[in-house]
């Protein structure tokens, strides 16, 4: 693979840019977006007002555009980027570090007008009191621009009132890496409406998914051992739904752009979790209380909570077709690395764990009293696995 | 000179109320015959236990207040419980007014009209969670009832379609089968 030159780097200044306080204010909060500047200070920012001025100086513009490429390129390489990994580019399977595999134009990040209009926005407003309007085009967006805006989601996600502000704007509402990455974030209420993903799986979104994949391996296998923590059946309903359709959506999106190879981490989250067998207290263990008066809600809210481990059904139809493909087929060589990543993250007994666990919920199966049953509350314990956190 | 009174209101409703729960889940068929041959032979087993076929090709049973469907295509069983009763409920409330100062006896007893019913529709409420209360109880009873005899159910349709495939695969030649065990030897001559 060819390497394209760097582009040339601008010259550095003499000394230390003389910005406005809003200015200052405003890379304060770009710094705390791409995780450079402490989360607390960095909310109290987003949360305080200050006047805007008609324009940003040429230096402090300049000081944007270089916190963006460094602080975004560090944060993709330092998350994935770095990794002698192995992905399918054009259904055959390359590999090496994102830099080896991918051509420069191709990961060149483009940031657009949407970021610094947000970040002006952001900067002058209370961004969970305000107003003044503002949200971008999803359909304007560049990749660069929606992996930027999944960063900001990211981290003020952990505010209530600026989570709750800033799911309602489209260019998170419909961004599919919010989605991706904490579904669970992105709903009001019991209704779960993915956004489309198939972009996700095509140009420079699927190399920033490349570099995200054990990123969202981590996040997931956090945020499953979280979830036996969980003692709201309405939240863990709301929270399992929204993984559900979001992850179903992705593998849905991922089978039909021929890029298993993105839905890894689905995968590896799944063996993480299953290196022993595991029953539903795992996950529903922390539920408080009775649950639900109807049974039909409370056997609904167990199952969601099961929400990854569900996901092996496909992950097992795709591993069946991929035994299929033989030497003379199209896709033999990404069939083969498929199977070679199931081995690796032992697929099959991994599914069959998944499998037991996901069994183990449903009313009228197998001998009566085994396991959990969808009768009872979370509070059952039938057989607490080592690593239940109930 | 100031009076007082006493007004009693007393409101009484009758309400038909219903309650109900299900649970769906799935049976789990092997598929050891062609999708519809194991649908037939589940439909033929279901029969034997009191299920009727239904328009749309479901098979149904009705057990008191409960509901048995099994979609013998997909395999999907649907147990539901259903309850019904009509309630009366009767609330009193009494106020006290004085002729010269206050409400006047109307609002008066508009108010109290109104308190009334807030009092009603709260006791209503509560029959309607002892209604729920008692078809989840019904639901949850039935179903410890219902899994010995489904898994008898699935049991069966196993061993019959083994009996077929066997059939189809050569001359049976000798047939044993462990009820204590539950399993199946089935010798071909192919």
């Amino acid at each position: 693979m060819t390497r394209a030159a760097a582009p040339p780097r601008p010259p550095e200044p003499d000394g230390p840019r003389q910005v406005s306080k809003f200015e200052f204010n405003l890379l304060r909060i770009l710094r705390f977006m791409v995780g450079h500047f402490p989360a607390d200070q960095g909310m109290q920012l987003v949360r305080a007002t200050v006047t805007r001025p008609e324009c940003l100086s040429a230096g402090a513009v300049d000081l944007v555009k270089d916190t963006l490429a460094k602080a975004c390129v560090l944060f993709l390489v330092k998350q994935g980027a770095w990794r002698n990994d192995k992905y399918l580019r054009e259904g055959n399977p390359v590999q090496g570090r994102v830099w080896d595999r991918v051509p420069l134009d191709e990961r060149s990040l483009t940031f657009s007008r949407p970021v610094l209009e947000f970040l002006q926005w952001a900067t002058a407003e209370k961004v969970n009191d305000t107003k003044a309007p503002w949200d971008a085009a999803p359909k304007g967006l560049t990749p660069a621009d929606e992996f930027f805006f999944w960063l900001a989601f990211d981290a003020t996600r952990a505010d209530p009132d600026l989570l709750n502000a800033l799911r309602r704007k489209d260019a998170f509402r419909t961004n599919p890496l919010c989605w991706v990455t904490c579904p669970g974030d992105m709903i009001d209420g019991d209704d779960a409406t993915p956004p489309d993903f198939a972009p996700l799986f095509e140009g420079q979104r699927a190399v920033i998914l490349e570099c995200l994949q054990p990123h969202l391996t981590h996040r997931w296998v956090r945020s499953e051992r979280m979830k036996g923590q969980i003692g709201d059946w309405k939240r863990m309903r709301q929270q399992g739904r929204a993984e559900f359709a979001a992850l179903q959506a992705f593998l849905k999106a991922a089978h039909a752009a021929k890029r298993t190879d993105l839905a890894r981490f689905v995968l590896k989250t799944n063996a993480a979790l299953f290196t022993s067998e595991l029953t539903p207290v795992f996950w529903t263990g922390g539920l408080q209380g009775s649950g639900p008066p109807r049974l039909a809600d409370r056997l609904d809210t167990q199952r969601a909570a099961l929400a990854v481990p569900r996901q092996m059904e496909v992950l097992e139809v795709w591993q069946r077709e991929a035994l299929n493909v033989g030497y003379f087929d199209e896709g033999y060589q990404a069939s083969q690395m498929w199977k070679a990543d199931w081995e690796a993250a032992s697929g099959t007994r991994t599914a069959a764990r998944a499998h037991a666990a996901v069994e183990m919920l449903e009313p009228l199966r197998g001998p009566v009293n085994s396991g959990q049953s969808a009768t009872g509350g979370g509070q059952q314990s039938p057989e607490a696995p080592a690593d239940s956190p109930g | 000179m100031s009076r007082a009174y006493r007004i009693t209101v007393k409101e009484s409703d009758t309400r038909h109320l219903k309650a109900g729960d299900e649970i769906c889940t799935q049976l789990e068929i092997l598929e050891i015959l062609p999708p519809e041959d194991m649908a037939t032979l589940l439909k033929e087993e279901l029969k034997k236990r009191g299920f009727e076929e239904q328009g749309d090709g479901t098979m149904l049973r009705k057990d008191g207040e409960l509901t048995v469907k099994v979609d013998p295509c997909s395999g999907e069983v649907t147990v539901k419980a259903e309850t019904e009763e009509t309630v009366s409920q009767e609330a009193k409330r009494e106020a006290t007014g004085f002729n010269d100062v206050g409400p006047s006896e109307k609002s008066l007893r508009d108010r109290v009209k109104d308190q009334l019913k807030t009092d009603l529709d709260k006791k209503f409420e509560q029959e309607q969670s002892r209604l729920q209360g008692k078809a989840t109880e019904q639901l949850e009873k039935h179903l410890s009832d219902l899994q010995p005899e489904i898994s008898e159910v699935v049991n069966q349709v196993t061993r019959d379609a083994l009996k077929q495939k066997a059939q189809q695969m050569g001359t049976v030649k000798e047939i044993s089968e462990d009820a204590e065990s539950g399993s199946l030897t089935i010798k071909v001559e192919v």
